[in-house]
């Protein structure tokens, strides 16, 4: 894995909700519009199932509106408000060619630590109740320091991997005895029971 | 309120408050300082620690990791020419050219200075408009409050994002992951599809910290063509301070520091529009009125105090409505609603009736908070400097295993920590298609009081008519639409300029 670089920063979007500057957030061509349509379009579906849902929801003799009404209410403005972008997507779509063979897969190889991070933190969660909570962060620190450059098997640095595990104790054992100890909360003991 | 105000002041100034409060001033300053992380996902992190405290020391401790991350992203926009955070952004266009003249120590203490100021300023307007405002809050009816919850959706709606058809989607998925668990007001289920998962709802806080903390950690590791400004960077070693040059400096510009700290306050007032939007504003403006606009950008003095005191003074600004209104202004708001919520506490127009000693012992510690964060940048910036340096490949595991522990200590559930990732996958889709995220949060914590209202109001009267009939309500409304309208024709004009283009 290569070390990636320190700093990254977003100036185009406020509140903290985008995406790097300068990258593609999806690949170029029909592929941004298409990606609106699909969510949108399964979002539709998605929420049409939960209007159905909500009717059978009970109804109250004191109040004219009822358990079911305000999520109604809701769902059908957001199906509304889909089926507008996805409108709005579809005449965006006819003004744009297919982008070049193999972007798909170039966009993938671009966000794949993301996934290898995001497939992690997944092993990660899901091994916390059985190994418990000081193991399994300790295991997911030192895997993500090296999976993100920390860290190299083929070029090995004892310092840096002194410094690793050393993050990695403090942050998994380390933060599981604070919680314990200090603020009377215990995280997932598993193994450690 | 005299009594209000010591009582407050009693429970502020103890050892352990004022220790977990100077913590808190440097926890902001450090994560603010790193870029990419975020002030919102600073204090999400605070919360489950504060848990355990009383509630006036959670919440101090949390202002005081508010007002720290706002001065804190002045040390990588003034050194590195990066925004630590997005309210930072205008600081580089003169701090960082100011640094490269060689006067970096200048650039630090003149923003650490006007973050001072801006925060004390902002301090000052929220003690003295939150009460008034919270007394006739408490005069609204359901209807009213119904409104200016629609009022406030819109705004933040159209504000936040580039188009208000995502905002406006994002916000309603918040009010309706908000129905799911127990009903308001008759407690019967919905959408839990018998999942234990689901029974209690989806925890304000986990969908927060997924949101936020989760999808933009995702974000930071992506492989982009980012770091390129490390060879630019000035040196620490290169810094030396005269903070008491700068004061003057400062204070040379008053007309300039009231201005630029009175349009943060308005700017966090208004639902929505955080630092990030203050400090553009505020640079904006000092350079309009400015005798000299020409130096804007070349390191001048005034942009540096205009973006600083500006982005600052949100702080208080985002604390009136939240405060008076019960409607937070922002998602670090809405952390700080949920951790009086956490604690027993209902947020409201109420709030300063029925918890006087509370709410004027966080106007206490906005203050306090401000003189901390003073004393610990002139004390130890030096030190701060090297937690730029920190590389993202540690950051990244570490704050993932932060967020897992918020989620958890929460409830004592593993399920919200499953859930914590299923949310973290979804905004972290929502934020590559671009979907804003803070109206989702927003609507998370306003759709059951939206929801309760509606629900009061219409058992009152089932007569729909009366939400515009009633002038209040009527106004709210009118104001709503507008907002949408006014959205509308900006993006209009804006397509047509690109058009042109």
């Amino acid at each position: 894995m290569k070390t990636q670089p320190t700093h990254s920063f977003d100036t185009t979007h406020s509140l903290d909700t985008g995406s790097p500057e300068g990258e593609p957030l999806v690949p170029a061509g029909r592929a941004n519009p298409l990606a609106h349509i699909m969510l949108n379009g399964i979002l539709v579906v998605l929420f049409g199932y939960f209007f159905l849902q909500a009717r059978d929801l009970p109804s109250s003799m004191w109040e004219p509106l009822g358990s079911g009404s305000f999520p109604r209410l809701v769902l059908g403005l957001l199906m509304l408000i889909n089926l507008a972008i996805i409108a709005k997507e579809l005449r965006n779509l006819k003004g744009r060619s297919p982008g070049a063979k193999g972007q798909a897969a170039a966009w993938i190889w671009r966000h794949r630590l993301a996934f290898a991070v995001l497939g992690l933190l997944a092993g990660f969660i899901l091994a916390l109740p059985w190994l418990g909570f000081a193991v399994a962060s300790f295991l997911f620190i030192m895997l993500g320091q090296w999976m993100l450059g920390a860290i190299s098997l083929k070029q090995p640095c004892i310092k840096k991997l002194c410094i690793a595990v050393v993050i990695a104790v403090v942050f998994s054992f380390g933060a599981d005895a604070l919680f314990r100890d200090v603020f009377v909360i215990s995280l997932p003991r598993g193994l450690l029971g | 309120m005299m009594t209000a105000l010591l009582d407050g002041m009693a429970q502020l100034f103890t050892l352990m408050t004022m220790i977990t409060m100077l913590l808190g001033v440097i926890a902001g300053v450090i994560a603010s300082a790193i870029p990419g992380f975020t002030i919102t996902m600073a204090i999400v992190l605070t919360l489950p620690l504060t848990f355990s405290m009383p509630p006036l020391q959670g919440v101090a401790t949390m202002l005081a990791v508010y007002v720290g991350g706002y001065s804190g992203g002045l040390i990588s926009a003034a050194l590195l020419g990066i925004p630590g955070t997005p309210s930072s952004v205008a600081t580089t266009f003169d701090a960082f050219p100011m640094s490269r003249n060689g006067e970096p120590g200048r650039a630090l203490a003149l923003g650490i200075w006007a973050s001072f100021f801006g925060a004390l300023i902002s301090a000052v307007v929220l003690i003295i408009a939150a009460p008034p405002l919270a007394l006739i809050a408490v005069k609204l009816g359901a209807w009213e409050y119904f409104s200016l919850i629609i009022f406030a959706m819109t705004v933040v709606a159209s504000l936040v994002g580039k188009s208000m058809l995502k905002g406006l989607m994002t916000g309603l998925l918040g009010l309706l992951i908000a129905t799911v668990g127990s009903d308001p007001l008759m407690g019967v289920p919905r959408f839990t599809f018998d999942s234990e998962l689901l029974a209690n709802g989806l925890p304000f806080l986990v969908v927060l910290i997924g949101m936020f903390a989760v999808s933009q950690l995702l974000s930071e590791v992506e492989s982009t063509s980012e770091g390129t400004r490390d060879n630019q960077a000035c040196m620490p070693g290169r810094v030396t301070f005269h903070p008491m040059a700068a004061l003057r400096e400062t204070l040379s510009y008053p007309v300039n520091l009231i201005r630029s700290s009175m349009v943060g306050v308005f700017i966090g007032a208004v639902p929505g529009a955080g630092g990030s939007i203050a400090n553009l504003l505020a640079y904006d403006q000092a350079k309009r009125a400015s005798k000299h606009p020409e130096a804007f950008g070349t390191g001048t003095p005034e942009g540096v105090i205009a973006s600083e005191s500006g982005n600052s003074a949100t702080s208080g600004g985002g604390l009136i409505p939240m405060i008076a209104l019960g409607i937070p202004g922002s998602a670090v708001d809405a952390v700080l609603m949920a951790s009086l919520m956490v604690h027993g506490i209902g947020v409201g127009p109420r709030l300063i009736l029925d918890h006087g000693d509370l709410v004027y012992g966080m106007f206490m510690a906005m203050l306090l908070a401000a003189g901390m964060v003073l004393l610990v940048c002139m004390c130890s910036m030096r030190l701060f400097l090297r937690v730029t340096e920190i590389p993202k490949s540690v950051i990244v595991p570490v704050v993932l295993v932060c967020c897992v522990i918020g989620a958890f200590a929460l409830n004592n559930r593993v399920t919200d920590v499953y859930l914590l990732l299923g949310v973290g996958v979804l905004g972290y889709i929502l934020s590559k298609l671009d979907y804003p995220l803070a109206p989702l949060v927003l609507g998370v914590i306003l759709g059951p009081i939206a929801e309760t209202n509606l629900r009061r109001a219409l058992m009152t009267d089932d007569n729909w008519m009366l939400f515009l009939t009633r002038p209040i309500s009527l106004a709210l409304l009118v104001l709503a639409a507008i907002s949408i309208l006014l959205a509308i024709r900006h993006h209009h004009r804006q397509r047509r300029i690109a058009q042109a283009a």
